[in-house]
This record gives structure tokens, C-alpha cells and sequence, in this order.
């Protein structure tokens, strides 16, 4: 019997390991819905030109590297010139602040209007700014 | 406290033709280094580091440049340096690269750094010696370094490490 209490003491206690996990943000992109707006009425522009409009804007403020960016355009509609776009999430503030920058697409002035941005794209679909309240 | 941090980026040009080095001008490489960084970077690159951006030094015959730059942007700087591929000289193009050998933050630490690295490229430029002559005359350098080197490690506490560390780069 002494034998045995002995032997527990010398055992060491298990020792309790926890892990923390922290997300501050479990999603790794962004998603951004915007529409274009100019000045003067009746430009048109396909989705490849918008595309590149958005990269060159990026490339003027922030260069090769952020032209780089892994940038999606995930709707568009031409007639509103509206779009949903996704980026990752360290690449917002730099597309953010170069689509702000943006004043004119071949010689044409022009606006981006950001009308909602989220980390979730389901967020997207509802925007409570444009309830109609009867 | 109160005052503008920097970072002293020394790197070396490698090239395979000879005449590139002897062509390094300091403000054409300023002015090179600047074009790079608004290539890579934008508008937003080249404004924030050509604020505190300089060519502290550079040794025609060694190939090695000191630059500084603001301790906020040195990594701009330090990630345009690999886009920089060639150096244009009175019309003649030399490819050549960058390598990056010491980042610190003060001409200080750079220099002592140069100092041993500069006695070690000796020793492995001694390995690597073919000519009977040149062999002499690099194993004359490396003993002459030594013996500064021993010389400064008896008068450390004197103030004389600008004189010894010139003598040693030459």
C-alpha cells in the first residue's frame, strides 16, 4: 500500500493543454459591389474593358504588384455599368483607395461608386439602403 | 526621440561584363533605383520612399552601393531592388543585378560589416587565385588586413575605426 502512494506521487500530473483559436476574420476575401459612373451619358463598356480599367487603375497608384492582385469580376451588367467584384482580403484597402482615385477612362470623366462591401457575399444580396418602406 | 528612422540597404552589382561597375554613377543609379520602385510600386511607391532616399556611397571598383531610405518604406525599396536588370550607361546597356548583402540601421553597422565581409571576400578570392603574382599580392592584403585587425582590437577603446575601416577597403 505505501509502495503504491509512493509511486503516484512520483508520477507527474497531466498536465491540462488547451489550444485558442482566434478568427478575427475567418474569410479570405472580399467582396465589393460598385458601379461606374460618368459624367456624360451613353459610354458603353464590355466586362474585358472594365476588367482593365480596374487594373490599370491599381497599376497607376500602386505598380506591378498590385496589378497583380488575384482580382475577380463576379457579375456585371453592362446597361448599369454595376459590378461585384472579389479580392483578397490584405488587397482591399489598396483597390479601395485606387478605385476612389480614378478620375477619367479614355479621356472621359468618371466616377466609382462603392454601394457595399463585405466579407461575405451572401451579405451582398440584401441591402437594407434600397428598403422601400411603404 | 524624436527623429526620422532610416535603414541602410548595402548591396552589391554583380555583372559579368567588367566595364559595368567602372560605369556606376551615383545619381544615375538614383535615378534608376527611383523609376524601378514607381514601376513596381505606383505613384504611391515612389512618393513615399524617394522622401528619404539617398546613395550614401558607392565604390566604382568593388561594385558596392549604400543606399538609405525611411525605416516605414525600406521594404519597398528592399522588394523593387530584384526588378532592377540592367544599367544604362552614354547609351550602352550592361545587365547586371543587385545583391543585397546588409540591411542596418546606422552607416556604422554597414561599415563594420563591410569591413569583414571585404577580409573574407579576400580570403576566398586567395582560394580561388590562379596568377603566381596576383596570388602575392592578395596574400600581401590579407596580411596587412590582419594586422589592422589586430590593431583595432588593442585600441578599441580610441576612436579611430573611420581611418583603419578606409584603409581596409581600399
Amino acid at each position: 500500500m505505501r509502495k503504491m502512494w509512493s509511486a503516484l506521487d512520483k508520477m507527474p500530473a497531466p498536465a491540462t493543454t488547451y489550444e485558442r483559436i482566434v478568427y478575427r476574420n475567418p474569410s479570405e476575401h472580399h467582396y465589393m459591389k460598385v458601379c461606374l459612373e460618368f459624367e456624360d451619358h451613353g459610354v458603353g463598356l464590355n466586362v474585358a474593358q472594365f476588367k482593365q480599367l480596374l487594373i490599370s487603375a491599381l497599376k497607376d497608384l500602386f505598380g506591378e504588384v498590385a496589378a497583380a492582385l488575384p482580382l475577380d469580376v463576379l457579375t456585371y451588367e453592362e446597361k448599369t455599368l454595376s459590378a461585384i467584384l472579389r479580392i483578397c482580403s490584405s488587397g482591399l484597402v489598396k483597390l479601395w483607395s485606387s478605385l476612389t482615385l480614378l478620375g477619367s477612362y479614355k479621356g472621359k470623366k468618371c466616377a466609382f461608386r462603392v454601394i457595399q462591401v463585405s466579407p461575405f457575399l451572401l451579405a451582398l444580396s440584401g441591402n437594407s439602403r434600397e428598403l422601400v418602406l411603404d | 526621440m524624436v527623429r526620422f528612422k532610416h535603414r541602410y540597404l548595402l548591396c552589391e552589382v554583380v555583372s559579368d561584363d567588367p566595364r559595368c561597375r567602372l560605369s556606376l554613377e551615383d545619381r544615375a543609379l538614383g535615378g534608376l533605383i527611383r523609376d524601378t520602385i514607381a514601376r513596381v510600386h505606383g505613384t504611391f511607391g515612389a512618393a513615399s520612399c524617394s522622401i528619404g532616399f539617398a546613395v550614401r556611397y558607392l565604390n566604382a571598383y568593388t561594385g558596392i552601393v549604400l543606399l538609405r531610405c525611411r525605416k516605414e518604406f525600406y521594404q519597398l525599396v528592399c522588394s523593387a531592388l530584384p526588378f532592377i536588370t540592367y544599367l544604362e550607361n552614354k547609351g550602352h546597356r550592361y545587365p547586371c543585378f543587385l545583391n543585397t548583402l546588409h540591411v542596418g540601421g546606422t552607416i556604422r553597422t554597414c561599415q563594420k560589416f563591410l569591413i569583414r565581409y571585404n577580409r573574407r571576400q579576400l580570403l576566398i578570392l586567395l582560394q580561388n587565385c590562379t596568377d603566381e603574382g596576383e596570388r602575392e599580392a592578395i596574400q600581401k592584403s590579407v596580411t596587412k588586413s590582419c594586422l589592422l585587425e589586430e590593431r583595432s582590437d588593442e585600441e578599441e577603446l580610441s576612436d579611430s575605426g573611420g581611418e583603419e575601416a578606409a584603409e581596409a577597403m581600399e
